[in-house]
C-alpha cells in the first residue's frame, strides 16, 4: 500500500516537472522599467536652430534612473523557503512501544534540526501570494524619479544662474508599478536514512508586472514647463520626443529556480541541554528564465547551521545561521538567519513564530538587511495529511521591495 | 538373487536421484508471508530489512497498520476471507496483540516484542519469535563483571507485567552464584519505599523492562538511590546511561532481530513445528557505560567491558 502510494507520488512529481518546464512565452519582463520610455532613454522635441539642440539632454540621467530602479525591483524578487514536517511515531527503546509524536509539527519557514525519517517521503504543495506594495519603504504606486540635465556649457556644474540656467532643469516621472507573484510550488522530501533528508523544491511562478509613468518638465523652482528663452521653452515634449506618458508589462507563467537540498541531522538527543543539531546545505539553480523575472540567473550555494531543542515535549525553539554564495555575484552574497519556536497548541495544531533575516555585507544598498516575522499554523486533520498556512510581515518596510504581508497556504503528505 | 537385489537397489538408488534432480531443477513455489507492522517507526523498518534479508525465497506483502488496532483487526479479517498466506510476520507489539486475537491457524513470528509471554497466552501454540530484551544471563554477569563485590542484586517489579522474567531471573542469579533481591510493587509510587527498604541490602541495582517501575519518578529515585549508595545501576538503554546509569545495555539494532526472525520464519517454513521453537532474545546487544557515574560510584571498570562497550561516555 505505501509502496503504492509512493510509486504515485513519484508520477506526480514526474507529470508536474514535465508539465511546467515548457519554456516561457516570448517577451522581456525584465526591462519593463528600463524600457518604458524606449530603449534610448528620454529624448526631448528637437530645437529649431539657431538654438542648441536639447533633443539627447536628459537621455543618460533617464537611462541610469530608470535602469537603477529595474534592477532595484528585479533584483529583489526571490523564492520563499520551505521545508517539510515532522509527524508520526518515535519509538521507546525502553517501553518497546511506538509512541505517536507529539511534539509539535515543525517550522513553517524555517529549519529545524530533525530530520523526516528513513525512507519517508514528504510531498508538499504551496501556493504563495506576493503583492509588492513598497520600494525602499516608498509606495510602488507612486515612485518618483527625477532626472538631471547634463551640463551644456561643460563648466562641471549645473548653472542655476546666468544664461545657463536651463541646466537646473529636471523631469520628474512619476511612476506606478504592479508587481505581484503567484508561486505554486512542489516541494518534496525523502528521507535516506534517520538522519539524513534529501528534497527538491521546484517553483511554478506566474508574475505580473505592469508600469506607468507620466514626465512632466520643471524648472530649479518648480514650476512646471521649465526654463523658458521668451514664450519657447528650452526643454519640451513635442510629436518628436518620447511620449511623457509611457506604460509596459505584462505577466509570465514558468519554471522558477529550482531548489535543491539536504539535511544531515548530525546531533540528537545528546542530553536535556545541549540542542539537535544539523547541517543543511542548498543550491538554487538557474532554471527560471531570468529575462521573465522567473529566476535570479545564477547558481547559489547555501550552507546552514540548525539547531533546534524540544522542551516539555511540545515546545521546539530553533535558532538557523548560514551564509548563501551567489557564484554570479559575490556582492550579492547573503547572510542568512532565524529565530523562533513552534508549539502544540492542540494535538493536531502546531504553532510557529520566527523571525526571519536576510543581510548582504556588500549589498547595493536596497534590501540589504531584509527582516521578516513569519507566523502560521499546521494542522493535521488526518494521519499523514497537515494543512498548512502563514503569513510573513515585514518588519522593515523601508528596506528592499516589500510587500504587506506574503501569505503562503499548503498542503502535505507524508508517504 | 544377490545380483537382482543389487540391481533393484542400484535402479531405486538411479530413480531417487533422478527424482531430486527433477525436484531440484524446477523452483518450489516461494512462500507467501505477511509482516504487519505496528507502526511506521525506523526500527520496525529496519526488521523488516533484516527479515527479508535471510528470506530471499519468499514473497513478503507489508501492512502498515499506523498504530490503530482497529485497522489490523479489519486487515486481518480480510486477511483470514482469502488465501491464507504461509506465514505471519508480526512487528512490534502491537501487531502482536491483534495477531494473537484474531490468528490461530497461522504460523506466526514476531518481532521486536519486549516481553511477549505478557501479551501471548498459553493457549496460541503457533506463535514464536524474536523478542527485543537484552538476554538475562548476560546483565547479571555483566553486573558481576564490574565489581567481584556484587553478590546482591536489587530489582523492583510489577508481578503483573515482569514476574515471569524475575522468576527466570532468580534462577539464573542462582546459577551465576549471586542473589536477587526482590521488590514487588503494584504503583510506580511503591517503588521509593520499596528503594529504601533496599538500603544496605543490596550491591548492584538493576532496571526491569517493567511499565510500572519505568515511570519516570521510579527511574529518577533509582539514579538518586544508584548515586547515594555508591552502587552501580544497570539500565535499558544508553539514554538510561546517559541520564546517570552506570551501565546500559538494549538490543543492538532492529536489523539483527529482523535477522533472528527471519531465521525462525525458515525453520518453520521447512517445516519444524512452531511449537518446539522458544523465543529468542537479542543475539546482539549494545552496550554502553558511563565514565562519568563510574567515577562519582569510586568505582573502576575493567578493561575487559570498557572494550566491549558499543558507547562509552567520558
Amino acid at each position: 500500500m505505501t509502496l503504492r502510494l509512493r510509486a504515485v507520488a513519484a508520477i506526480l512529481l514526474i507529470l508536474w516537472g514535465g508539465w511546467f518546464a515548457s519554456p516561457a512565452d516570448a517577451g522581456d519582463l525584465k526591462n519593463t522599467i528600463r524600457d518604458l520610455y524606449g530603449s534610448q532613454g528620454m529624448l526631448l522635441e528637437p530645437t529649431p536652430l539657431p538654438f542648441f539642440t536639447q533633443e539627447s539632454r536628459f537621455q543618460a540621467s533617464s537611462l541610469q534612473g530608470l535602469d537603477q530602479l529595474n534592477n532595484q525591483l528585479t533584483s529583489a524578487i526571490g523564492v520563499p523557503s520551505f521545508n517539510s514536517s515532522v509527524a508520526g511515531f518515535t519509538f521507546d527503546i525502553e517501553r518497546g512501544i511506538p509512541e505517536r509524536t507529539t511534539e509539535s509539527l515543525g517550522p513553517l519557514l524555517t529549519e529545524r534540526a530533525t530530520t523526516l525519517g528513513a525512507r519517508k517521503l514528504d510531498i508538499t504543495f504551496t501556493y504563495t501570494r506576493v503583492n509588492f506594495t513598497k520600494l525602499q519603504g516608498k509606495d510602488l504606486k507612486n515612485l518618483e524619479l527625477v532626472f538631471l540635465r547634463d551640463d551644456a556649457n561643460g563648466n562641471g556644474i549645473r548653472d542655476t544662474t546666468g544664461p545657463f540656467s536651463f541646466e537646473s532643469d529636471s523631469i520628474r516621472a512619476k511612476l506606478s508599478v504592479d508587481l505581484t507573484e503567484d508561486i505554486f510550488a512542489l516541494i518534496g522530501t525523502y528521507g535516506l536514512t534517520s538522519e539524513w533528508d534529501v528534497g527538491f523544491v521546484v517553483p511554478i511562478t506566474h508574475i505580473r508586472l505592469n508600469a506607468t509613468a507620466h514626465a512632466a518638465i520643471f524648472d530649479q523652482f518648480g514650476n512646471p514647463g521649465g526654463t523658458k528663452i521668451g514664450d519657447l521653452p528650452v526643454h519640451r515634449f513635442g510629436p518628436n520626443s518620447t511620449k511623457p506618458d509611457a506604460s509596459g508589462g505584462g505577466d509570465k507563467t514558468g519554471l522558477g529556480d529550482i531548489i535543491l537540498r539536504t539535511k544531515y541531522n548530525f546531533l540528537r538527543n545528546y542530553d536535556d541541554v545541549i540542542p539537535d543539531l544539523a547541517f543543511l546545505v542548498e543550491m538554487k539553480l538557474p532554471t527560471g528564465d531570468e529575462n521573465q523575472l522567473l529566476g535570479t540567473g545564477g547558481t547559489n550555494l547555501t550552507g546552514l547551521l540548525v539547531a533546534s531543542k524540544t522542551y516539555w515535549r511540545s515546545f521546539t525553539p530553533h535558532v538557523n545561521l548560514g551564509y548563501e554564495i551567489d557564484t554570479t555575484d559575490t556582492r550579492q552574497n547573503t547572510i542568512r538567519y532565524a529565530l523562533g519556536f513552534d508549539a502544540r497548541l492542540l494535538s493536531e495544531l502546531t504553532f510557529g513564530a520566527d523571525v526571519i533575516g536576510r543581510y548582504k555585507p556588500d549589498g547595493s544598498g536596497t534590501g540589504d538587511h531584509i527582516v521578516d516575522l513569519s507566523l502560521g499554523v499546521k494542522w493535521n486533520p488526518i494521519k499523514s495529511l497537515i494543512l498548512r498556512g502563514n503569513v510573513q510581515i515585514p518588519l522593515d518596510k523601508n528596506s528592499g521591495l516589500r510587500a504587506d504581508f506574503i501569505p503562503t497556504v499548503g498542503i502535505e503528505y507524508i508517504f | 538373487m544377490q545380483i537382482l537385489t543389487t540391481r533393484t537397489v542400484r535402479l531405486i538408488l538411479a530413480a531417487c536421484l533422478l527424482g531430486a534432480i527433477v525436484h531440484s531443477s524446477v523452483p518450489a513455489e516461494a512462500a507467501r508471508i505477511v509482516a504487519l507492522k505496528s507502526a511506521d517507526v525506523d526500527v520496525y523498518n529496519e526488521v523488516l530489512e533484516g527479515f527479508t534479508s535471510v528470506s530471499q525465497r519468499s514473497t513478503i506483502s507489508e501492512y502498515d497498520m499506523e498504530g490503530d488496532l482497529q485497522r489490523g483487526k479489519q486487515f486481518l479479517a480480510r486477511l483470514k476471507s482469502g488465501p491464507k498466506p504461509d506465514l505471519i510476520l508480526a512487528i512490534g507489539i502491537w501487531a502482536l496483540q491483534v495477531v494473537v486475537e484474531e490468528i490461530r491457524d497461522i504460523p506466526v513470528v514476531f518481532a521486536m516484542v519486549l516481553n511477549p509471554t505478557t501479551v501471548i497466552g498459553h493457549e496460541a501454540h503457533n506463535i514464536t519469535g524474536a523478542s527485543m530484551n537484552a538476554p538475562i544471563d548476560q546483565q547479571i554477569a555483566l553486573l558481576k563483571k564490574i565489581s567481584p563485590h556484587v553478590r546482591r542484586i536489587g530489582v523492583i517489579y510489577d508481578p503483573s507485567k515482569t514476574g515471569f522474567l524475575v522468576r527466570q531471573a532468580e534462577r539464573i542469579a542462582r546459577d551465576q552464584g549471586v542473589r536477587l533481591v526482590t521488590k514487588a510493587i503494584t504503583s510506580s509510587k511503591d517503588s521509593f519505599a520499596a528503594l529504601d527498604g533496599m538500603q544496605g541490602e543490596i550491591d548492584a541495582l538493576w532496571i526491569l523492562p517493567d511499565l510500572t517501575v519505568l515511570a519516570p519518578e521510579s527511574v529518577q529515585y533509582m539514579l538518586l538511590f544508584s548515586f547515594r549508595n555508591k552502587i552501580p545501576l544497570l539500565g535499558l538503554s544508553e539514554n538510561q546511561a546517559r541520564m546517570g546509569a552506570l551501565l546500559g545495555l538494549s538490543f543492538d539494532s532492529g536489523r539483527d532481530i529482523g535477522i533472528q526472525a527471519g531465521e525462525l520464519a525458515n525453520e518453520i517454513l521447512a517445516g519444524r513445528s512452531v511449537e518446539d521453537i522458544p523465543f529468542t532474545t537479542a543475539r546482539k546487544v549494545r552496550l554502553t557505560v558511563n565514565l562519568k557515574t563510574a567515577a562519582k560510584l569510586g568505582l573502576q571498570i575493567p578493561k575487559e567491558i570498557l572494550d566491549r562497550a558499543d558507547v562509552v561516555i567520558r
